[in-house]
């Protein structure tokens, strides 16, 4: 049976479709390409329909078999993508489809509660200014879409002044709610999208950390509460790898296992600190992984943040957008074994196979020397002699890699070094592990620092008996690396960034200006809006009311309810105040009031003359007079044309007669 | 059991918003609630905090407090919109049973500004038409019908609003003051007219007022009403387009007589329905003419008030089963 058209000339319908198209659009990375065309289908349909091009709707038999298509289809991807981009897709699939049948008002409703939805699900994968308030646009005109629905023969003028008049009323409450209401941790686990994982990874094959540092995105932004450590001490941790296979470094299987374990069971270690910190916040960018960056023994209060035996960082939620947490850091504390024996163990083994030159090597040293230091310092100046270069574009090394690399090659990235140090020092007796994480970071102003993916770094730690002991072998051949950065450090091959779009602006000084701009409002942004946490907003309270006492909190809270009755009071009053505004008018219904609180009630279709006149036998002649008074000046004042000192003084009789007549009738 | 609850519900109602000829809608007689798509929005808010705290995301805590924030401020807007509006039912001439009619409904406000759609209906039915506060002419109508004659109470009237945004069901069930007589549906055949002899009662000869029968000579053209025969309409000009209009006949013979109901049987509401007829029919002729009926007797007369009188007399003629009971 064909359907007819209910969405000629229906703005409200109309609307709707192009909030849809947008919020698809930018949505497109995670969406998949069949479910766009998707959303552009209905959008076409639904356009032409609005013009009448097309008369009747798809009837539900095509649409349903569209329907199971499509659910199969979502269903055969569906696998690879994992349980929120799924939902997403199906989810925007679904409205989709929704759209093309759309008819009813409650079809209609549905659209409108799954659009406001999908704003907020589109808030997990974009949250930069731009976006945000684009999703604010989108939000209203969604608001904008059910006005016209509920009101459609009013003008775009009219509604829009209607609907940003509720937004702002709205606006100051949900601002005040957002500082006030205490905030909450993640309630449950929430499903992470499988897509492209960005930053660090938890495996590492040495070449990987050199693409790493070729790209110029940011990693995450520190705001110190103190001074900032000078730039040779910023070594942010972020993995602990103790797995090594000959090639590559991982987080140790049975670490990983253990970790689960204690997350499960929900206890964290808490490291044993003294000595002076820093304090300081960090706003990580979103990578859909776990871990988290952190200097030295690092401690945190985040009801989010979960700390493991190896002194890392992870947040219990994967990082699908930008997320704030709070870290001291203990500079001076020793990091002690985590688990006694265990670290010990993990880190002596190494593979049978591979890399025989080194293995020899590494007897011989140990044969030579008695002492870790003398170990490393020995390595140290193997390194120095042969000339060992610090490059971001080392060779292929795909067998035997350290073999290669340090008898070989020559030349590699930090995490070659890391990587072969580790070996080595494992192989002649030392406990040792690689860190990855970043060092370095560049401040801006004194306020915040910001540290980039080229800031990617790998380095050692070995077990003394007084716990682990960072070496950094990078350090060996390549110095600036430690004090002035990667940039600095590989200056002489130019291949910093060299791959990067746009790497040649960075050298002009406006273009340097108006970056640092965006960085700082997007720092402020994400500081601010995107990472306003419990600490934020305990400080806000404290910053209002001093210290923190029940009492004044309870008194807080009541002035807020206060304040929110007084601001929805002075949306309501205003009607109040017009009428207050028409003085005659406002004397006039006094005087009304008055007379029929003594029993004398003007009909409703009885002018005010033909009342007053009516009077007559009603009540005593006194009040009778002042009312006829009064009437005749409202009549007056409403029906001759009195120029303004005229009108001022009628009105003021008015006043009199008023005051009078309430006198004369109390008399009675 | 659903219509015990209305039963109750009408009771309450009955105290809370007593009938009055006109009412002013305030906070005494305005009841206001989430609409479905409101509670829908609400479950929409709790999701969003939930999708906002589980991902420590501020700008969807922010989304989700907005939309909270935005259904409080509405819940005033649409309640301002609803209060202030004043209603009054327009003047309605009585009407005849089974046909519906159209009820005037006089919507006005003090304020201005006024907004949305109103959707009028009659209590516990579907609603009916709705009108747009900002663009409409009044009266606005609704669809009254009543299958019985007699007394019909106005039922109570239904009018809701979902203003601004959808998320508030506005709504009042108002019982205006308003009485209809409901007249029998005229039916044929004719009721035989007696003719009473007013100097000897008691005496008295039957005969029938048929069909085509002492209908002499035509008089003139009158406007056609609802009742009046078929056959009398002046088809010539109905053509011609001036309406419908229906023949007027003088009957030299018989100009006046008796319409007499002696009991109430079984048959009661039928007879009631030619009675009906006859007396229009009698009116049409300008026949003078009586009611007898039980429990009224109305003298001859005619003219418009007369023919209302014996009308109203028939609607009020108490049923077999009242009787009976």
């Amino acid at each position: 049976m064909l359907r007819l058209n209910p969405s000629a000339h229906n703005n409200a319908h109309l609307l709707l479709t192009l909030i849809l198209m947008a919020l698809s659009l930018t949505l497109f990375e995670p969406l998949q390409l069949w479910v766009l065309l998707l959303v552009l289908c209905a959008v076409i349909i639904r356009v032409s329909l609005y013009l009448n091009w097309q008369k009747h709707q798809l009837s539900i038999r095509t649409l349903n078999l569209m329907a199971i298509l499509c659910a199969i289809v979502l269903a055969y991807f569906g696998w690879q993508l994992g349980l929120l981009l799924g939902m997403l897709n199906l989810l925007v699939m679904a409205s989709s489809l929704k759209l093309m049948l759309l008819a009813s008002r409650r079809d209609y409703f549905q659209l409108i509660g799954v659009q406001f939805f999908l704003l907020g699900a589109a808030l997990v994968f974009n949250q930069n200014i731009a976006f945000s308030l684009f999703y604010a646009l989108l939000c209203v005109l969604l608001l904008l879409s059910l006005a016209c629905h509920i009101n459609p023969s009013a003008r775009w003028p009219i509604l829009i002044k209607r609907v940003g008049k509720l937004c702002l009323q709205a606006l100051p409450i949900a601002v005040l709610m957002l500082l006030v209401l205490p905030k909450l941790g993640p309630l449950w686990q929430m499903p992470t999208g499988k897509g492209t994982q960005t930053g660090l990874s938890d495996k590492v094959s040495p070449g990987d950390l050199a693409q790493l540092a070729r790209t110029d995105d940011l990693a995450f932004r520190v705001t110190f509460e103190g001074n900032a450590p000078p730039m040779s001490q910023r070594y942010w941790r972020a993995l602990v790898m103790e797995d090594f296979d000959g090639s590559n470094w991982q987080v140790h299987p049975y670490r990983r296992k253990l970790q689960e374990r204690y997350k499960g069971a929900n206890q964290t270690f808490s490291p044993q600190v003294s000595g002076p910190a820093h304090s300081y916040q960090i706003i990580a960018e979103p990578t859909k992984q776990r871990w988290l960056f952190a200097l030295d023994v690092a401690t945190s209060q985040d009801s989010h943040v979960w700390q493991s035996h190896d002194y890392t960082l992870q947040s219990r939620i994967p990082l699908q957008s930008n997320l704030a947490y709070r870290v001291r850091s203990y500079y001076q504390t020793a990091l002690h074994e985590g688990i006694p024996n265990l670290d010990k163990r993990l880190n002596l083994q190494t593979p049978e196979q591979a890399n025989p030159r080194t293995r020899e090597w590494a007897s011989q040293l140990k044969a030579q020397n008695t002492s870790a230091e003398q170990i490393i310092q020995a390595i140290a100046k193997f390194m120095q002699q042969q000339e060992f270069r610090y490059t971001l574009k080392p060779g292929r090394m795909p067998v035997d890699p350290v073999d290669r690399f340090l008898f070989e090659e020559k030349a590699g990235f930090c995490s070659h070094y890391a990587s072969a140090t580790a070996y080595l020092l494992r192989l002649s007796g030392v406990p040792a592990r690689l860190v990855t994480g970043y060092l370095g970071g560049e401040m801006r102003g004194d306020r915040y620092m910001s540290v980039y993916q080229y800031d990617a770094h790998a380095w050692v730690e070995w077990l003394s008996d007084e716990g682990w002991q960072r070496l950094d072998p990078t350090a060996w051949v390549a110095p600036l690396r430690l004090q002035f950065g990667l940039e600095q450090a590989v200056e002489f091959e130019q291949s910093f960034l060299a791959d990067a779009p746009l790497a040649n602006l960075r050298n002009i000084e406006w273009f340097n200006n108006l970056r640092g701009l965006m960085a700082d409002m997007d720092y402020w942004w994400s500081r601010w809006v995107l990472g306003f946490d419990q600490q934020n907003q305990q400080d806000l309270l404290k910053a209002l009311l001093g210290e923190l006492k029940l009492w004044k909190l309870l008194l807080f809270s009541f002035t807020l309810v206060a304040v929110i009755a007084l601001l929805l009071a002075a949306y309501h009053i205003r009607p109040w105040l017009q009428a207050r505004q028409n003085l005659p008018h406002w004397y006039y219904q006094k005087a009304l009031k008055l007379l029929a609180r003594y029993d004398i009630q003007r009909p409703y279709w009885q002018g005010p003359q033909d009342f007053s006149m009516s009077l007559a036998t009603k009540s005593d002649k006194q009040s009778l007079q002042h009312f006829a008074i009064l009437t005749r000046c409202f009549t007056h004042l409403n029906y001759r044309p009195l120029t303004a000192q005229q009108k001022k003084r009628l009105v003021r009789q008015m006043r009199h007669q008023l005051r009078k007549l309430k006198r004369s009738l109390a008399k009675k | 059991m659903a219509g015990f609850i209305q039963q109750r519900l009408l009771r309450w109602l009955d105290k809370r918003i007593p009938a009055q000829p006109r009412f002013s809608l305030h906070r005494g007689n305005i009841f206001i609630f989430p609409s479905r798509f409101g509670w829908l929005y609400l479950l929409l808010c709790l999701t969003l905090f939930i999708l906002g705290t589980n991902y420590q995301n501020n700008l969807i805590l922010l989304l989700s407090f907005f939309l909270m924030a935005l259904m409080l401020v509405s819940l005033f807007s649409s309640y301002l919109n609803f209060a202030g509006l004043n209603l009054q039912p327009g003047k309605l001439a009585n009407i005849y049973a089974g046909n519906p009619v159209s009820f005037p409904l006089w919507i006005e406000s003090r304020k201005e500004g006024k907004a949305g759609k109103l959707h009028l209906a009659w209590f516990g039915e579907k609603v009916q038409s709705a009108v747009e506060l900002d663009n409409f002419t009044n009266p606005a109508t609704l669809n009254l019908f009543s299958a019985k004659r007699g007394k019909l109470q106005l039922p109570r009237l239904t009018l809701c609003s979902y203003y601004p945004l959808g998320l508030f069901r506005c709504w009042t069930h108002l019982a205006f003051d308003f009485h209809l007589i409901v007249y029998p549906t005229p039916m044929l055949p004719l009721w035989p007219v007696s003719h009473r002899d007013t100097t000897s009662a008691g005496q008295q000869s039957v005969s029938c007022v048929k069909e085509g029968q002492d209908l002499d000579d035509f008089d003139s053209l009158t406007d056609y009403r609802l009742g009046q025969p078929l056959y009398h309409i002046a088809w010539k000009q109905a053509a011609k387009g001036q309406g419908l209009l229906s023949k007027k006949f003088s009957s030299q013979t018989q100009q006046s007589g008796w319409l007499i109901l002696h009991h109430i049987d079984q048959h009661l509401e039928d007879n009631l329905c030619r009675l009906c007829q006859t007396c229009l029919e009698m009116d049409a002729r300008g026949w003078e003419f009586g009611l007898d009926i039980p429990g009224k007797v109305i003298p001859p007369g005619k003219g418009k008030e007369h023919v209302r009188q014996c009308l109203v007399a028939l609607a009020l003629v108490k049923g077999v089963a009242d009787v009976t009971s």
